[in-house]
């Protein structure tokens, strides 16, 4: 646990000296008035032109106790429209996967950028939910509609 | 002849009058602890203090040899003592604690100071990482002991001199990501899993059920993002279809069972196979052919006299499994239906276990796993560690012996101890190491000072506080988080200065981490007492260490320290091996 807060206070420094443009990433307010430094939020910007620029999307970041040995979890709001979600929310991406592509030195930065380019990237081999992913590979137009009805309602979110 | 003649000719009088005065602290009254307490004794200490805050169970009995039938349900600690009272030849002042050792208010860092040398007998890292805490606040000796199976482990711990027990890393316990447990299982264990962690979960235990209110304000959102009323009724349904099922629990065992199984094993993993892409690289799940199983089934559960359920070692037919299945999923709904609220998954509960048992391997058999044997299985679902008494006996003398070094002299910087391995590699029972300097990138013991840091009353605003840090240390800028996650002020958050301390969490046994802002000092961990006046630690803060980013580090360095340098060989080996 020591390690896990120590670093996250860094990450914390590190995100303040430099983050990508358009993204926020902070911890999580906790009833009592301090910072909950394992419960992060941030926004993430879609790409510019691609069908997801015009939202800011949600996310949470749940750093575990045994953090860094062991990769935070990265959720979307529930029934969040994309081939890589689950129905939860719940994230599917490789470098947020212990046995895959996890390494203790990937940062806050890392991930939100990687998020970002699962959004307009999505991986068709490793589905996640029906809705999305049956309409990204079988019915493109769908697809494209239901993408950007979801990134106007995203439009507004910030921090 | 006096009893403690010999004791005093092999342990020599200086240390043997060191040890008769001393005063120490055993951890845990369990596997190691039954051995460790009489060694202690034996060897002439004079104080014991025992801390344990579990209670003996039937599973104890075949290797906590100090404890009896009689003695179920009573306290650990509190036994032990009673047990061994009958061979204190030394006059031992015997004292039990029956309470949990990380409880800061039956054991504060007063009553831990009061202490000449700490041994964790304990069984989780948790409560391990604590100790080793205290005993680096406090620079007190920790003898650190643990086995699985026919392996074990003494680490004697000597605070900034020797490695600690956060300086070395934890194979943690490892978990599953969530597309392999619900989607592409391929290991017997993402299948137990899968059985016990989602659906006994959602079917049997407490979980957060949506209200109706909730899930009208679920429709809501989706109606506002489409029109196609089918694709609602669609998503909602996944979010409604475990729900149905647990509803079934009130209705009857046929009706559950064949709901059940159709979904879990027919409908869900035909919805599987629909996603072409999983099995371009994969073998395709073939659902359960449920019907051919049925008649044979109902005969099955008929005829009273079948002993399937009583064979654990054996691996279970599918007809078996789905047998096993009805019986448990029986069992349980009728417990649901007799006022149990909710069941939690206990490896110690056969009602539980046989569903997570037959569950997992029916799942196994769909997707061509291995099928296993309620035994193999119940070890895994259940975090089962094997134990073994004869390895806790040695490693718990060597746990003794190794510590006899520190009474010479009492100096941590003395360090002729070593941590010694126990193995059943042939030729090499037993191998020792001298001890190794601790890890330059340790959080816990390199990369911060610790201290007590004593407060006069707590009403004083954190801006005070900081003040005072931020003087009394020369740091220019820093970040202060309480407890285990709860940052309180950084240079970005200064929303909580005029506040009192007491309003912020702080109390007596909880810790403080300050970390320098501008990178300059390391970070200085403080511990919380209330004391008659307010007191910072005299430490010199070294400065703060940078590490590069490790790249490929495994391969960097050749590992230095810590060799095994020594071999005790238990039998002449035919041929030398390398070391």
């Amino acid at each position: 646990m020591s390690l896990a807060k120590t670093r996250l206070q860094e990450e914390r420094k590190l995100w303040r000296k430099d983050h990508p443009f358009g993204f926020f990433a902070k911890p999580e307010k906790s009833a009592d008035g301090s910072l909950d430094l394992t419960n992060w939020r941030a926004g993430i910007p879609g790409r510019k032109d691609t069908i997801w620029e015009e939202g800011i999307y949600p996310i949470t970041i749940n750093f575990p106790n045994d953090y860094p040995s062991k990769p935070p979890k990265v959720k979307f709001p529930e029934n969040f429209y994309h081939p890589n979600v689950y129905p939860s929310g719940t994230v599917c991406l490789s470098i947020l996967n212990e046995e895959q592509d996890w390494r203790p030195a990937i940062t806050i930065k890392d991930i939100v950028l990687g998020v970002q380019e699962l959004l307009s990237d999505p991986n068709p081999d490793s589905p996640a939910q029906e809705p999305a992913w049956k309409a990204f590979a079988k019915d493109k137009e769908l697809y494209t509609r239901k993408v950007k009805e979801q990134a106007k309602r995203y439009q507004n979110y910030n921090a | 002849m006096a009893k403690d003649t010999y004791l005093k000719k092999v342990l020599g009088e200086e240390r043997f009058n060191h040890i008769k005065a001393s005063k120490v602290l055993m951890v845990g009254a369990g596997g190691i602890g039954c051995e460790l307490i009489k060694n202690l004794m034996l060897t002439g200490f004079g104080e014991i203090h025992i801390v344990d805050l579990d209670t003996i169970t039937l599973s104890n009995l075949n290797r906590q040899f100090l404890f009896r039938q009689k003695d179920i349900n009573k306290s650990k600690a509190m036994i032990l003592v009673k047990a061994v009272e009958k061979f204190n030849y030394f006059d031992c002042k015997l004292i039990p604690h029956h309470g949990n050792i990380m409880n800061t208010e039956l054991f504060p860092i007063s009553w831990w100071s009061s202490f000449d040398y700490i041994y964790n007998a304990l069984d989780n890292v948790e409560a391990r990482t604590y100790v080793n805490s205290i005993a680096l606040f406090l620079k007190k000796p920790l003898m650190e002991s643990g086995t699985t199976g026919f392996q074990g482990q003494v680490l004697p711990i000597y605070p900034y001199q020797s490695e600690c027990f956060d300086c070395i890393p934890k194979d943690t316990p490892t978990t599953y990501p969530v597309c392999t447990i619900r989607s592409t299982p391929s290991k017997p264990v993402h299948c137990i899993t899968w059985a016990k962690e989602f659906l006994f979960m959602q079917l049997f235990d407490e979980v957060q059920i949506l209200s109706p209110e909730k899930l009208a304000e679920q429709r809501k959102i989706l109606e506002s993002e489409t029109t196609d009323k089918k694709e609602i009724d669609n998503l909602m349904n996944e979010t409604n279809e475990l729900n149905d099922l647990r509803k079934l629990t009130s209705s009857t065992i046929e009706e559950f069972m064949d709901n059940l199984v159709n979904k879990i094993f027919v409908k869900d993993i035909e919805k599987l196979i629909r996603i072409d892409s999983l099995w371009k690289y994969r073998k395709q799940p073939v659902p359960l052919d449920y019907a051919t199983y049925n008649s044979e089934l109902s005969s099955m559960v008929k005829s009273t006299s079948s002993d399937v359920l009583h064979n654990e070692t054996k691996v279970w037919s599918i007809l078996e499994n789905l047998y096993v299945l009805y019986q448990a999923s029986k069992s349980l709904i009728d417990r649901i239906q007799s006022g149990e609220k909710f069941i939690s998954f206990d490896k110690d509960d056969d009602d539980t276990l046989n569903f997570v048992v037959s569950a997992s391997n029916l799942r196994s058999s769909i997707f061509g796993i291995d099928v296993m044997s309620k035994f193999d299985i119940k070890q895994i679902a259940g975090n089962i560690i094997p134990a073994i008494a004869t390895t806790n006996a040695i490693i718990s003398g060597f746990s003794d012996l190794q510590s006899l070094n520190y009474f010479k002299s009492y100096e941590l910087s003395n360090q002729d101890a070593n941590t010694v391995f126990v193995s059943m590699k042939p030729n090499r029972f037993v191998a020792r190491a001298t001890l190794a300097s601790p890890n330059p990138q340790c959080a816990s013991c390199s990369l911060s000072s610790r201290g007590i840091m004593s407060l006069s009353s707590l009403d004083g605003t954190l801006q005070e506080l900081i003040d005072n840090i931020k003087e009394f240390y020369k740091y220019e800028d820093i970040s202060l988080i309480l407890g285990k996650n709860k940052l309180i002020y950084d240079f970005d958050f200064e929303d909580n200065v005029d506040r009192s301390l007491n309003s912020l969490g702080f109390k007596s046994g909880e810790t403080l981490l300050v970390q320098d802002d501008n990178d300059e000092l390391e970070n200085l961990e403080l511990y919380i007492i209330i004391g008659e006046e307010f007191k910072l630690p005299e430490l010199t803060l070294r400065a703060k260490k940078v590490f590069k980013e490790e790249t490929d580090a495994e391969d960097d360095e050749p590992i230095e320290e810590g060799v095994v340098d020594d071999i005790i060989e238990v039998e002449p080996p035919i041929k030398k091996q390398k070391v």
